[in-house]
């Protein structure tokens, strides 16, 4: 592995990347859970994309104590530490727009586009498990940050149309027609936050080869 | 990779008896190349217009694009592809057609589009992926 290679590869480095790409793989796995959920309307589904979350916080706890205990080389450590971060924000996001779910009332037609949009998000989160992997083996992350940024600017213009018919959908009392803009805010948002945790694996990439 | 990963399913539409005129505000103002053209009937029945057919058709002759009704540029039928297409597959077609976008289709029902764009960008998705891009 070229972590390996750079560094003196200990006990503790080696439980930070298993745990880091274990908080991925839980990651994608809470995607795809909420994509069935919406696609398949299986509501029961969300209880597991928050125990995830839950599962979620305590690895990204595990790779802190880990970091904090001194893996890794100093200069290195704020950066991992704010990418399992980033990747619990996405978690958060994910958890908070599946609770919403559970109470939402989504048009036909906004439904679709959501699950499409909850579709894509688990496909860009694979991308995201890809990139990390190739940057343990000492790999150019380039195609795999473009590939995060169209997910992410496909997700952004389905946003937008989204929000030009929800304009029009006529609401009852103000707490209905909040959580629907929380929902679509949450389920667009999540994208954003995997961009920023893409983005910030391609700065560890590049200070490690510095 | 099938092309419904990176189909478009909002596809914006104009009803065949507006004018040309009326079909360049809402490309302008969509920032989009092509509108579904809704004649009556099914879905089948609908055709599609470009920028190419107003530039072409309207503009470069001289037509005032509010005196022509966008069914008689329209290009009908619409071709179809199914879901379950490959990307590949669906390039194949549109190089054989010399059209730029297919229409997703499920039995009569128009689900997606995807243009050429469409498929630029799914290949690098399939690049980053470590999958074969034909």
């Amino acid at each position: 592995m070229f972590l390996k290679k750079i560094f003196d590869y200990g006990k503790k480095e080696e439980q930070v990347i298993e745990n880091i790409k274990k908080h991925l793989e839980l990651l994608c796995n809470a995607c795809d859970l909420f994509h069935s959920a919406m696609e398949e309307n299986d509501k029961n589904l969300v209880g597991e994309v928050v125990d995830s979350e839950r599962k979620g916080d305590s690895i990204r706890r595990e790779i802190i104590a880990n970091i904090y205990a001194g893996a890794f080389l100093p200069y290195l450590r704020p950066d991992l530490c704010r990418f399992a971060e980033i990747v619990d924000r996405v978690f958060d996001f994910l958890q908070e727009t599946a609770l919403n779910y559970l109470e939402v009332k989504l048009p036909e037609h906004i439904r679709d586009e959501c699950v499409r949009v909850a579709f894509l998000n688990a496909r860009m989160c694979e991308i995201l498990l890809i990139s990390f992997e190739a940057m343990l083996n000492g790999e150019d992350l380039r195609e795999k940050a473009l590939a995060i940024r169209i997910y992410e600017k496909r997700i952004d213009d389905m946003e937008f149309s989204i929000i030009r018919d929800l304009r029009q959908i006529p609401v009852d009392d103000f707490w209905q027609g909040r959580l629907l803009a929380d929902f679509v805010s949450g389920i667009t948002s999540i994208s954003d936050a995997m961009e920023d945790a893409g983005d910030h694996l391609q700065i560890i990439n590049v200070s490690m080869k510095s | 990779m099938k092309i419904d990963e990176f189909m478009t399913t909002r596809i914006a539409s104009i009803d065949a008896d507006l004018s040309a005129y009326d079909a360049i505000e809402k490309m302008v103002d969509r920032r989009i190349r092509s509108l579904l053209v809704k004649f009556k009937g099914t879905d089948s029945d609908h055709g599609v217009i470009t920028a190419r057919d107003i530039v072409f058709k309207v503009l470069a002759k001289g037509i005032d694009p509010t005196d022509i009704k966008v069914s008689s540029i329209a290009a009908k039928p619409i071709v179809c592809v199914n879901r379950d297409v490959t990307l590949a597959e669906a390039s194949a077609l549109m190089e054989k057609s010399h059209i730029a976008r297919v229409f997703v289709c499920e039995g009569e029902k128009i689900v997606g589009v995807v243009s050429l764009l469409d498929i630029m960008t799914a290949s690098l998705i399939m690049r980053a992926r470590g999958e074969h891009v034909s």
